[in-house]
């Protein structure tokens, strides 16, 4: 990253390929190869695998040396160009591609090294040219396989280029201070077993560990039916086990993906680094950045941990990319929240009629399934149609008035914020500017009840941020001070 | 049966009075085809079966007629009376729904691209839908039914706009 930006590419651009140990990376993991497989199945099973030892060893070099062909014609047809005005990949076997991106389109560069990589000494560089609302990977240029060096050279270069693209002196910039915004303590891991994301890993491990188990032949499985054990003392040795590995594996995934986070501030970006075995490198334009999310998980809550992520503009994969803080305590994610957008103050509760309303839709289920039960229990004698009904119908009132204890909404004098959700609690952060609109809307319920929702629409995130059963009678005051000065069109009266 | 007043004002012009055509047109589709289904239900399901069948074949013919009275007869002159739309010195705003209402506002300044479409229906009526898109996913306000000479210069004259005040757009 301290390169320094040669002459080179500023008075001509080159057309350079990627590392040719790039190759080497690609052999092993069957990257071009794979698209073959379908062809080769078949052309196997017609010729047969009948000479034993040999048939397979003639196999294994054939695949690696196709492997390696394949590898080696894609490395030597494949260009990039990071020139004045655009980046331009040039690639294909057969059919060529060529795919030009305007500098001014570029959104962010991700640099990642992947383990193969690392071993190489070589990174993959992601070139984000998202636009708006167009959200996939189409969106995105990959220059796989490039040194270190050059990685940091490119990543710059193509940043410089979209910053100031009439630079002339064609000189390197003094490195701007560095500044640390958040540095992932380990201890942080711990709360991993709290979140539901988290969870989920250990979930997908053992599922494909299963799938593994059944491909198996017979004769090496363990043979757990001659097993005897007591009942009870097996159900507790298995639900056990299956505890500790779920509470292991999560806080072992955490580890993994979010090893050694940093997030530093260097001139106009916030760079997040983070990652085991993978090595991330996002880089964020803090002028893009409207806002912040800060989102509680129930089970977070109860240790008050929490995560931030930015809402920046024109951000592809923004869930991944706009991670300010994976996961920590309550007190860091605010801090680190302040920093970005200005503090709107205290939220403001909504109306008594909202935590009726949040009450009854809560309850509704319970009370479909409770009257269902009174039939069953009359006409076919299921009464536990009714219990269950009767426990849904109480575990309702809990639930509504914990989600109407999320919901508020603030303004400040350059910044606003609303809250709701109660298995995850999202408390937005955002700036005036970030509105493009606002949406009113009210159900007939509502309108009896004087209620509102009111979305603010964003051109970030998931792209619009609720403030759910407010009073209809603040809604146009909330609008006007919550955004620039055209939302005075709700109040204003009709020409 | 507006209780209280709504949370924003209304927007001051109302659609095209074609619109009700074209809606009463959809309503009637949309009734013919729920009535053959309601009646291929009636004519082949047997009244021998036991459960709640030989209730439902009361039940799904008399819930097609109540669909096909509220379609045709009655929701789109609520629609129309709900329905309005304005275009102001800084912004786009709407509002649609018949039961649940959504006032939605877009300042001209945030518009990226505005677009008019013709369906096949609107065609008949000579009605035309401008669609306001901003960077945000939620923020697309559709003005529907407008007829379609004014469609075209609204569309022209919003585009045009945004050109002009265009800062950001995001």
């Amino acid at each position: 990253m301290s390169e320094p930006v040669h002459q080179s590419h500023v008075s001509e651009p080159v057309a350079r390929r990627t590392s040719p140990l790039v190759v080497l990376v690609h052999t092993v993991t069957f990257r071009q190869a794979r698209q073959f497989v379908p062809a080769v199945i078949p052309l196997v099973a017609a010729i047969g695998l009948g000479g034993g030892m040999t048939t397979v060893v003639a196999l294994v070099v054939g695949v690696t040396l196709l492997s390696l062909a394949t590898a080696a014609l894609s490395w030597w047809r494949s260009t990039y160009t990071d020139g004045p005005s655009s980046v331009v990949v040039t690639r294909g076997l057969l059919s060529r591609s060529v795919r030009t991106v305007p500098n001014d389109r570029i959104r962010g560069v991700e640099v990642e090294t992947p383990i193969l990589h690392r071993l190489f000494g070589l990174v993959r560089v992601r070139i984000d040219a998202a636009a708006g609302t167009v959200s996939g990977k189409e969106e995105e240029l990959v220059v796989d396989g490039v040194t270190r060096a050059e990685g940091d050279r490119l990543r710059t270069a193509v940043l410089t280029h979209r910053q100031a693209p009439v630079r002339q002196d064609g000189a390197a910039e003094p490195t701007p201070a560095e500044e640390e915004f958040g540095r992932f303590d380990n201890r942080w891991l711990f709360y991993a077993p709290l979140v539901g994301s988290y969870l989920a890993l250990p979930l997908a491990a053992v599922g494909a560990l299963f799938r593994l188990a059944q491909e198996l032949p017979e004769s090496l499985r363990p043979h757990l039916d001659n097993a005897q054990l007591a009942g009870v003392q097996a159900l507790a040795i298995v639900v056990g086990g299956a505890l500790l590995v779920l509470l292991a594996g999560s806080v072992v995934g955490a580890a993994v993906v979010n090893w050694g986070f940093r997030l530093v501030r260097r001139g106009g970006s916030l760079i997040a680094v983070r990652g085991l075995i993978t090595r991330r490198h996002t880089e964020l334009e803090i002028d893009r950045i409207r806002g912040a999310t800060i989102a509680e998980g129930a089970g977070m809550r109860l240790v008050h941990a929490a995560r931030v992520n930015a809402l920046v503009t024109g951000l592809g994969d923004a869930a991944r990319r706009g991670q300010l803080l994976p996961l920590g305590p309550r007190s860091e994610a605010w801090t680190l929240a302040r920093r970005l957008v200005e503090d709107p103050g205290p939220l403001v509760a909504h109306p008594p009629a909202a935590r009726r309303r949040r009450i009854l839709r809560a309850v509704f289920a319970g009370l479909v399934a409770t009257a269902a039960g009174l039939v069953a229990t009359v006409f076919a004698g299921w009464w536990w149609v009714l219990v269950v009904g009767l426990v849904l119908l109480v575990l309702g009132i809990p639930l509504g008035l914990g989600r109407y204890a999320a919901l508020g909404h603030a303004t400040g004098p350059r910044s606003f914020s609303v809250r709701s959700g109660w298995l995850v609690r999202e408390q937005a952060l955002l700036q005036r500017r970030a509105v493009v609109g606002w949406q009113v809307r009210q159900s007939f319920f509502q309108r009896r009840t004087g209620l509102a929702t009111v979305l603010a629409c964003i051109g970030a995130g998931h792209g619009g941020y609720a403030a759910i059963d407010m009073a209809a009678d603040d809604v146009a005051g909330f609008t006007l001070a919550a955004s620039e000065p055209w939302a005075a069109t709700f109040s204003r009266p009709a020409p | 049966m507006t209780t209280a007043p709504p949370p924003v004002r209304e927007p001051a012009w109302s659609l095209s009075r074609s619109a009700i055509s074209l809606w009463v047109t959809e309503g009637v589709i949309g009734s013919l085809v729920l009535g053959i289904g309601a009646a291929l239900f009636a004519i082949f399901v047997p009244d021998d079966l036991g459960g709640p069948f030989p209730l439902l074949r009361w039940l799904v013919p008399i819930a097609a007629a109540v669909y096909a009275v509220v379609t045709i007869g009655v929701r789109p002159w609520f629609r129309f009376r709900v329905h309005r739309w304005e275009v102001t010195a800084d912004a786009v705003y709407t509002l649609t729904g018949w039961l649940t209402r959504t006032w939605t506002l877009v300042p001209i300044s945030r518009i990226q691209t505005v677009d008019v479409t013709r369906g096949v229906l609107q065609q008949l009526f000579g009605l035309s839908t401008v669609a306001v898109l901003t960077a945000s996913s939620q923020g697309t306000v559709r003005v529907w039914h407008l007829e379609s000479d004014v469609a075209q210069r609204v569309a022209d004259d919003l585009a045009h706009r945004a050109e002009q005040v265009r800062d950001q757009a995001t």
